[in-house]
């Protein structure tokens, strides 16, 4: 052969083929999908595995580390707590709590002394034998005394009435008075 | 072609209608991808299985595919990819004294109907002497008439060397056509 063009060539296939060859092809594929689907085969992926478990070991890493966190936060703050409750105390305060303990300190002296005056009023014996004991009754001294004045001073009539609506009220303080 | 392609994608990525998908996947390409690995292959029966792993292939990756390129263009490089694989399994199991080109050609002779014309199997067989790459570019060009830009995108090769590759292979099969017909 001189000259040939393929170019001019028929595109034909010359294979032989089998009968119903695309309908058993598209059957077994068919079946294999169907198959496949029925039954879902789970591949052990190696990447997401280590994955997975570093995830669990920082994670459970993370909360243990978080509760001995809050542990030592709670030991710290009752510190905190404890040293809040030492904190310096204003003037007006301490004017205040001494003015209260005075008066508790009064009353009670006084109610000691009151039962002991109405006890005296059975025995006069008995009276004097308490009131000479210091350590039952502690009289009020004078230098005490102008203190509390001072501060019973600075306080104005409302709240030297509502010092006095908050404490009890003592059915001899007249008798002693 | 489009508009049917754009169906076959749709019914594929739902998965209610993908087995739906599949069917209209395959009534679409199996003709053609069936020449196609058959060509590569020539045997057929492993063509066959060939092209159903083809199709299970693209079954299980389809959302792999990438609205960018065409379907058939992926579905080409399957096949292609699934083929290849095929004929180096035959070539290993081959004797090593026996020459991959003339076993070749005897799986040819074996597998042309009884009708052929001598030419379209001396086209056949100067197909099977041609190296690898010779041999996909100029099937897909001279068989499927694909474009080189497609055919670029299935076999990994700049349309340039493509084009080279297609006529060095014209050259050679016509060569092989002119010292062995004999009529």
């Amino acid at each position: 052969m001189k000259e040939f063009d393929i170019e001019k060539l028929e595109r034909k296939n010359i294979y032989k083929v089998p009968d119903n060859l695309f309908e058993n092809i598209q059957e077994k594929v068919m079946n294999d999908v169907k198959a496949t689907k029925k039954a879902p085969i789970f591949k052990l992926n190696w990447a997401y595995a280590v994955a997975a478990s570093l995830a669990l070991i920082f994670g459970v890493t993370f909360v243990f580390n978080q509760s001995n966190d809050s542990a030592k936060d709670a030991g710290n703050s009752g510190a905190k707590y404890v040293a809040d409750t030492q904190a310096p105390k204003s003037e007006s305060e301490i004017a205040y709590e001494t003015l209260k303990s005075d008066l508790t300190s009064v009353e009670k002296n006084n109610q000691t002394v009151v039962n002991q005056n109405s006890r005296s009023l059975v025995s006069q014996e008995i009276e004097t034998k308490e009131t000479a004991t210091p350590k039952t009754v502690k009289p009020v001294s004078k230098k005490t005394e102008t203190q509390m004045n001072e501060y019973l001073d600075s306080f104005s009539n409302s709240e030297i009435s509502e010092l006095a609506s908050n404490s009890t009220q003592d059915v001899y303080l007249d008798l002693y008075n | 072609m489009k508009i049917k392609d754009a169906e076959i994608i749709t019914l594929m990525q739902n998965p209610r209608t993908r087995e739906k998908g599949v069917r209209a996947l395959m009534d679409a390409y199996q003709s053609r991808l069936y020449w196609h690995i058959r060509r590569i292959i020539v045997d057929g029966d492993l063509a066959q299985d060939t092209l159903q792993e083809t199709f299970i292939k693209a079954y299980q990756n389809f959302h792999q595919f990438k609205n960018d390129s065409q379907l058939y263009t992926w579905l080409y490089r399957i096949a292609t990819n699934e083929a290849l694989q095929q004929v180096n399994k035959l070539k290993k199991m081959q004797k090593t004294d026996e020459d991959p080109e003339y076993y070749m050609q005897n799986l040819v002779a074996d597998n042309v109907s009884s009708d052929a014309e001598e030419i379209q199997t001396l086209l056949q067989n100067a197909i099977q002497s041609l190296p690898e790459k010779q041999k996909l570019v100029f099937m897909m060009r001279y068989y499927d008439d694909l474009p080189y830009e497609e055919i670029s995108k299935i076999v990994d090769m700049s349309v340039g060397t493509l084009k080279t590759n297609y006529h060095y292979a014209k050259q050679k099969i016509e060569e092989y056509i002119k010292e062995n017909y004999e009529k």
